[in-house]
């Protein structure tokens, strides 16, 4: 059980940040996410809110049998887990207390900061990330003259107007990925979030196979905060396409644990997906 | 002698021929489910060119079989692939990239503003979303404005999307075009509100007492044309009949990836092969076989 992917250290150190009171969104191409909330529903919150997919399915596997990770997030056998199944339109619209019951405490830190979320996590993909937390779906190249047509952006700009934190994962940490300025913009970054007075509060976390970046309070930037276990700092420098820098102490991510693993590939990851 | 109330239903060919070239098409389901194969088979087996279509908000790759077929000229998807299968389409890659088609950045719920504003006759709706994007720098149709009851934040006007045709998949329709869907039913709805006619290709078409049994499931009323075909969302799946055909879908992901290689020669012997020469939609079937397609059976209550 020591040896463990990528994608499975990424799935739990997810499922570690997931509290019980969390109204989770998890969208396409995102099996690392389906397996990381269910994680989180069977071991520390079993009363988070998962909108999984399209078909904006309410979905809570605390006491259900997880048979296979989801491989597309609208699939069918999705509905296997679901409490109720919305209209796709639906997942921008608020639905109750972000956060649960803290919501309503009279001192509650939620309240200040803003009123409406409609979901307090979301993860985002992207071809491209710059050090504003920034990323792109949009393609490569300039308006009108595109390189690289990428996917297209999906949700990950509307999600601004009302989720709390969105995490930014890339599939790999290089230097194409990991830019100084995107090409185009899907997904907007803490700065722009701010300047447009969203209610979302953009990135919280970029997160590769390799390193989190988190992001500074004042200037908004990138900065490395974690590692990867057996990943250095000058690893990271040396791979990634703007200057790093660092938070006051750069940890190592704690590696999976027995308890972890041992729900995650006989309960939730049977079939082993996020081994390949 | 009372009058008869009309009934909708068409053969295959019959519906697939109102499709004309130019034509604004939207076409429902979302992802690898609920897609109407059979009719966009149907359609690029006419010939049809210069369509603009009109996808879903997380479209999958039925919308790539058109644009490699040569059907499209203009494309409104936040997202054409097929997740962890084909992250991006090659045929939409591939005609983006070259410009042989245009394509109308936007997102979901850019999307669903624009249908929005078309299904309620609005000369815009507004929303947030995408400020601060390059989306409105490539998309010119979208009008970025200053609130004007707060006065300090930006919002863009998304015009109106209408469609002249919306093709949906549906599990079950009566036949005077009451479709009901028997799953999830993702942006539907939406698309079929802001199309000025709307085509449902049902799995089965079921008396009129089966939607009266239940009218909450009936998601789009009065649809202007039904056909029958069982079967007919392979290779994606059909809520409340079959899962998708991965194989099949792997195999055209290789089709279409060496069409954006250059090697036409693959991508046009999987059209002739699956699109061209099967001489009807059970021809078609006939060409996945009884053993592949019966073992897609997936019912929620039997399967779960």
């Amino acid at each position: 059980m020591s040896d463990y992917s990528w994608k499975e250290m990424m799935a739990v150190l997810f499922s570690r940040e997931i509290k019980d009171n969390d109204k989770v969104t998890s969208g396409a191409h995102t099996e690392i996410f389906f397996a990381a909330t269910m994680l989180a529903q069977k071991t520390h919150a079993p009363n988070m809110k998962l909108q999984l997919g399209g078909s904006v399915t309410l979905c809570n596997v605390t006491d259900i049998e997880v048979n296979e990770l989801p491989k597309t997030s609208t699939g069918y056998e999705l509905l296997r887990y679901a409490e109720s199944v919305h209209d796709h339109p639906d997942t921008y619209l608020f639905y109750g207390a972000p956060g649960g019951k803290r919501y309503y405490e009279e001192d509650s830190d939620l309240r200040e900061v803003n009123h409406f979320w409609f979901a307090d996590k979301f993860f985002v993909g992207g071809i491209q990330a710059d050090k504003w937390g920034n990323a792109n779906m949009i393609g490569l190249g300039k308006p009108g003259k595109m390189t690289f047509r990428g996917p297209g952006t999906i949700g990950i700009n509307d999600i601004a107007i009302g989720v709390r934190d969105t995490y930014v994962f890339l599939t790999a940490h290089d230097k194409r990925r990991l830019v100084e300025q995107v090409d185009f913009i899907s997904h907007p970054g803490k700065k722009v979030c701010r300047e447009n007075e969203y209610y979302g509060d953009g990135p919280k976390w970029i997160v590769t196979p390799k390193c989190i970046f988190d992001f500074d309070p004042e200037t908004l930037e990138a900065r490395l905060a974690m590692l990867f276990p057996g990943v250095t700092v000058d690893d990271i420098r040396a791979n990634t396409g703007f200057e790093v820098k660092t938070a006051k102490k750069v940890e190592t991510i704690e590696p999976p644990t027995r308890a972890e693993l041992e729900v995650l590939r006989n309960e939730v990851d049977r079939t082993g997906l996020l081994r390949h | 002698m009372s009058k008869k109330r009309k009934e909708v239903v068409a053969s295959i060919e019959d519906a697939a021929s109102k499709i004309k070239d130019g034509m604004t098409v939207a076409i429902g389901g979302f992802g690898a489910d609920n897609h109407p194969m059979t009719l966009i088979r149907e359609i690029i087996r006419n010939g049809r060119k210069n369509l603009t279509v009109i996808a879903s908000a997380t479209a999958g790759l039925e919308i790539d079989l058109l644009i490699g077929a040569g059907c499209v000229k203009k494309l409104v998807a936040p997202y054409v692939g097929q997740e962890m299968y084909c992250p991006i389409g090659h045929n939409y890659r591939k005609y983006a990239e070259s410009g042989q088609i245009e394509v109308w950045e936007c997102s979901e719920y850019i999307l669903y503003a624009g249908l929005f504003a078309a299904a309620a006759g609005q000369e815009f709706f507004a929303w947030r979303g995408g400020v601060g994007t390059s989306i409105p720098q490539l998309n010119p149709d979208l009008v970025e404005f200053t609130d004007p009851i707060g006065k300090t934040k930006k919002i863009i006007a998304v015009p109106p999307l209408r469609a002249d045709w919306a093709i949906i998949h549906v599990g079950w329709s009566d036949p005077y075009g009451n479709g009901q869907h028997l799953g999830a039913r993702f942006g539907d709805r939406w698309l079929a509100r802001a199309a000025d006619r709307i085509m449902l290709q049902a799995e089965r078409i079921v008396p009129n007492s089966v939607t009266r049994k239940n009218p909450f499931m009936t998601t789009i009323a009065y649809a202007d044309c039904v056909v029958e075909a069982p079967y007919g969302g392979h290779p994606y799946a059909a809520h409340g009949f079959y899962k998708e055909d991965v194989e099949f879908i792997q195999d055209y992901v290789r089709s279409s990836e060496a069409n954006r290689k250059g090697d036409a020669k693959t991508w046009n012997a999987y059209l002739d092969r699956h699109v061209f020469s099967p001489k009807d939609h059970y021809a078609y079937l006939e060409t996945v076989g009884i053993r592949k397609l019966l073992g897609l059976y997936t019912h929620p209550i039997v399967s779960w």
